[in-house]
């Protein structure tokens, strides 16, 4: 429970127009892009960070649980208070704080939108990497605090690797800085330390980020398959052609097919599986790979191959990659997203593998993933409303991503395991390394009031103190 | 002093235990090639290395990804890169001696970070043993991995003070069929930098953009400021390199080879013939660079277009002064290497901030009785 006191203290310290209290108001707070929920009981809305560490401090007074949100598009249930408490909107500081083009820098708060800052320096030919798939709504806060991904993060790599430094709030109080505008500031890398720790150790309130400049060109492709191990045939081949594109996605013939009724991208209706495809660089080296790239593709019996002939063709197609879920939505009232990682040569045994799931539990499963580096997205169509249908939905993605572990995966790829995969941690990794997560949970936050009940098991961290029995899936 | 080489991870971690159990001080290294680095260190009872560890784990090219024991060779480890038409393209120097763990835990990256970045981009998952006795797992085998902490970053530059590496596990890169270096001359700065920011603002997307003031140019057989350009790819990539980057000189194959090879030893030469040597090691904004550049008395080797440059001085009093007074300009820097009679802490990191003590957090959960390297991370931790 929120104390009365910390609430008139929050009030004074924050105006009437910077918190939200009422119960239609905070039920747009217990849920994020997964499948977990829990009310928050107050939400707050810093402008600074001052107010952040002023926040930090009544609510350790009073012994209150606080976790922060950005956007609340995340799909581990990070931002989800499920110890209630108090949830830490950073949807006001949302400024783009200094743009540094000859440094190849800017600096962002945690509110700002991914995309903007794309949106920001584009006109002078720059771009900020990682592009998860909802970058037009997540912010740059929650990026860091999941490591975020996308479909480009095959060639440039994730979140961590376009993030140069932090300002961090810590439990005490302390506002610290790591990292910088240069590189390899000496000392232990906590930039690194801090990103992807799904914001269970501090509260992020300013980003030094990566801009880099704009490829000269860009060139989109889509291969159309009616055989899906033959498009998973050509992911293999392209990595031992030594081709390097960008971003290499596959789509499965469920999945298509509900892209292409929402978005009418141009995906083809009949197709088992298709290859979103993209090379970026200079013109020469585009040329020489979308020709080395139709070779691999006829060689593995793809029916078709396209390339996007201008920019709003290209748009068009992506604008179908990544409207997916929403796409999926049309289609089923509740779905599951999976986040599993498995080396690039076990995609076509995971994929069948995952076949054989779909029809043990009778559910649907469909396939988008990020096909170049191992990261799949099976998507689990359930109907919460039917009895036993949320528990099916939740073993048969237990089961998916045990099999991810078993050929020498991971759970998670660029979701964060947040509350939905903490108890597979286990089975990821050994018990001392889960002492080394513990430990350093128990440096940063010794009273376990940062978004208590993520990422360790339960058993773990401080979960049997914190958490409620009320939560629900 | 003891002295131990163990051969399997688990021994490894048994006997870090048994020696923290008894208070021992650790010195930890792997070929133990660059003790001048990081402040030095302070006497131990016992000396630790890893160089027994050298096993290749898990290599699946088509994969891209690969996974050895900290105590590799470094010079074994991307011979058997290359022989599959792969690599990871960190170029530490002290190459011919370094062990792979090493390389990554001095974190001293080579020209083509500018393209593929530091350890901290390449590395994917490591294994490292606690002075608890515990193994600890970060990361994995895949190219993207969000599952719990990535505390193997912390390793990463850390100089053996948390804990010793067992295995590192790299995403690899495969090796272009061609490259370039171009190099340009010029007889002052100004151009220099005119001709790294017009390269940094087009669309070329070089791996190495390397600055070397007329004191470095000479140690290598150049003459004048050097910028020094690579690129790689296909045939016809490179020829389009050739187009646009028509330098002073073109090298290709083996004076390619061997100018890279003579800038990746550049500091381990200095150091050799200069016992008493010291190396300033500056980060700048890339904007700052140049005046980073002009401030510099001595031999002067710049990732320039990174912002990462190196400073050699043959004292250290010159040293000290040069780093203090990039400190006063707001740039952070270490004396990396020192010599014979070493740098206080003051001298050899003047501006740590207050991220020092958060660093100190660290290091107390690693190693509260401060066993493993002491005196490594300049005397600050």
């Amino acid at each position: 429970m929120v104390p009365a006191a910390a609430r008139e203290e929050l009030e004074r310290l924050l105006g009437a127009r910077n918190y939200l209290d009422r119960a239609e108001d905070l039920v747009l707070y217990e849920y994020d892009g997964g499948v977990d929920k829990h009310r928050p009981e107050m939400v707050v809305f810093p402008r600074s960070t001052e107010d952040v560490v002023a926040i930090v401090k009544i609510t350790g007074k009073h012994g209150v649980p606080i976790v922060g949100r950005g956007a609340g598009t995340g799909l581990s249930g990070g931002a989800i208070p499920r110890a209630g408490g108090i949830t830490v909107s950073f949807s006001r500081m949302n400024q783009i704080l200094e743009i540094d083009l000859a440094n190849e820098r800017a600096v962002v708060q945690p509110g700002v939108v991914n995309l903007d800052i794309t949106l920001a320096v584009q006109g002078d030919k720059y771009f900020y990497a990682p592009d998860p798939s909802s970058q037009r709504a997540c912010t740059i806060g929650g990026n860091v605090s999941e490591n975020a991904g996308g479909p480009h993060t095959l060639a440039y790599g994730v979140t961590t690797n376009h993030v140069l430094g932090l300002e961090l709030v810590l439990m005490d109080g302390t506002v610290v800085n790591t990292g910088g505008m240069a590189q390899d500031v000496p000392g232990y890398d906590l930039t690194g330390l801090f990103t992807g720790s799904e914001g269970t150790m501090a509260f992020v309130t300013k980003v030094i980020v990566r801009l880099m400049r704009q490829p000269e060109s860009v060139k989109t492709l889509l291969a159309i398959y009616d055989a899906a191990s033959d498009c998973g045939q050509t992911v293999a081949e392209i990595t031992a052609r030594a081709i390097t594109p960008v971003a290499v996605e596959m789509l499965d013939g469920v999945m298509l097919r509900m892209v292409e009724e929402a978005t009418h991208a141009g995906f083809p209706m009949d197709a088992e599986a298709v290859l979103l495809i993209e090379l970026e660089g200079l013109i020469e080296q585009v040329e020489e790979q979308v020709e080395q790239i139709r070779d691999v593709c006829a060689a593995c019996n793809a029916r078709e191959f396209r390339v996007a002939k201008s920019a709003e063709e290209r748009d068009l197609l992506w604008k179908g990659r990544k409207n997916a879920f929403g796409a999926v939505g049309r289609v089923s009232p509740f779905y599951y997203v999976q986040d599993g990682v498995v080396p690039r040569t076990q995609i076509a045994p995971t994929l069948e593998f995952i076949r054989g799931v779909s029809a043990k539990y009778g559910l649907s499963i469909s396939n988008i993933f990020h096909a170049g580096d191992g990261n799949l997205h099976p998507i689990i169509l359930f109907d919460a409303r039917k009895p036993g249908d949320t528990d099916r939905a939740k073993a048969a993605g237990d089961e998916i991503l045990n099999f991810c572990i078993s050929v020498g995966g991971s759970i998670t790829g660029e979701h964060g395991v947040g509350m939905e995969k903490m108890e597979l941690m286990g089975n990821l990794f050994s018990s001392d390394s889960l002492d080394m997560i513990q430990g350093f949970k128990n440096l940063f936050d010794p009273e376990c009031r940062l978004n208590p009940g993520k990422v360790l098991p339960t058993g773990r961290g401080c979960m049997e103190i914190r958490q409620r029995p009320d939560f629900v899936l | 002093m003891e002295r131990i080489a163990p051969s399997t991870p688990e021994q490894m971690a048994e006997a870090l235990a048994a020696f923290a159990a008894a208070g021992k001080t650790i010195h930890v290294g792997g070929a133990f090639s660059k003790l001048r680095q990081g402040g030095g260190h302070a006497p131990a009872a016992v000396t630790v290395s890893t160089s027994a560890l050298t096993r290749v784990l898990q290599y699946e090219p088509k994969d891209l990804t690969v996974s050895v024991e900290s105590g590799l060779p470094w010079a074994t480890f991307t011979r058997l890169l290359a022989a599959n038409g792969q690599m990871v393209p960190l170029d530490p120097p002290f190459a011919s001696q370094a062990t792979v763990g090493g390389a990554v835990v001095s974190n001293l990256c080579g020209p083509r970070r500018r393209w593929f970045g530091s350890a901290r981009d390449l590395v994917i998952g490591m294994q490292y043993a606690t002075l608890e006795g515990k193994r600890v797992q970060s990361g994995g085998m895949v190219v993207k991995n969000v599952a719990g902490l990535d505390t193997g970053k912390l390793l990463i530059g850390s100089l053996g003070t948390l804990a010793v590496v067992l295995s590192i596990n790299f995403k690899l890169a495969p090796a272009p069929p061609c490259t370039r270096t171009f190099l340009f001359h010029f007889t002052a700065l100004p151009a220099a930098i005119q001709k790294r920011n017009s390269i940094l603002q087009e669309v070329l997307q070089p791996w190495s953009i390397d600055l070397l003031n007329p004191h470095a140019s000479g140690r290598i057989d150049e003459e004048g400021w050097v910028l020094a350009v690579q690129a790689g790819g296909s045939q016809r990539l490179v020829e389009r390199y050739e187009l646009e980057l028509a330098g002073t000189r073109v090298l290709a194959d083996e004076a390619e080879q061997r100018f890279w090879e003579r800038i990746r030893e550049f500091i381990p030469e200095f150091l050799r013939e200069k016992p008493d040597g010291y190396v300033v090691r500056i980060s700048t904004p890339i904007e700052a660079l140049g005046d980073a550049a002009a401030s510099a008395p001595v031999p002067f080797l710049a990732r320039a277009g990174n912002g990462v440059a190196y400073a050699l001085f043959t004292d250290a009093d010159g040293a000290a002064n040069w780093l203090k007074s990039a400190a006063g300009r707001g740039w952070r820097g270490v004396i990396e290497f020192a010599g014979a009679d070493g740098a206080g802490p003051d001298e050899a990191w003047p501006n740590p901030g207050p991220e020092l003590e958060v660093m100190r957090k660290v290091k107390q959960l690693y190693d509260s009785r401060n066993l493993l390297n002491r005196g490594r991370l300049y005397g600050r931790i």
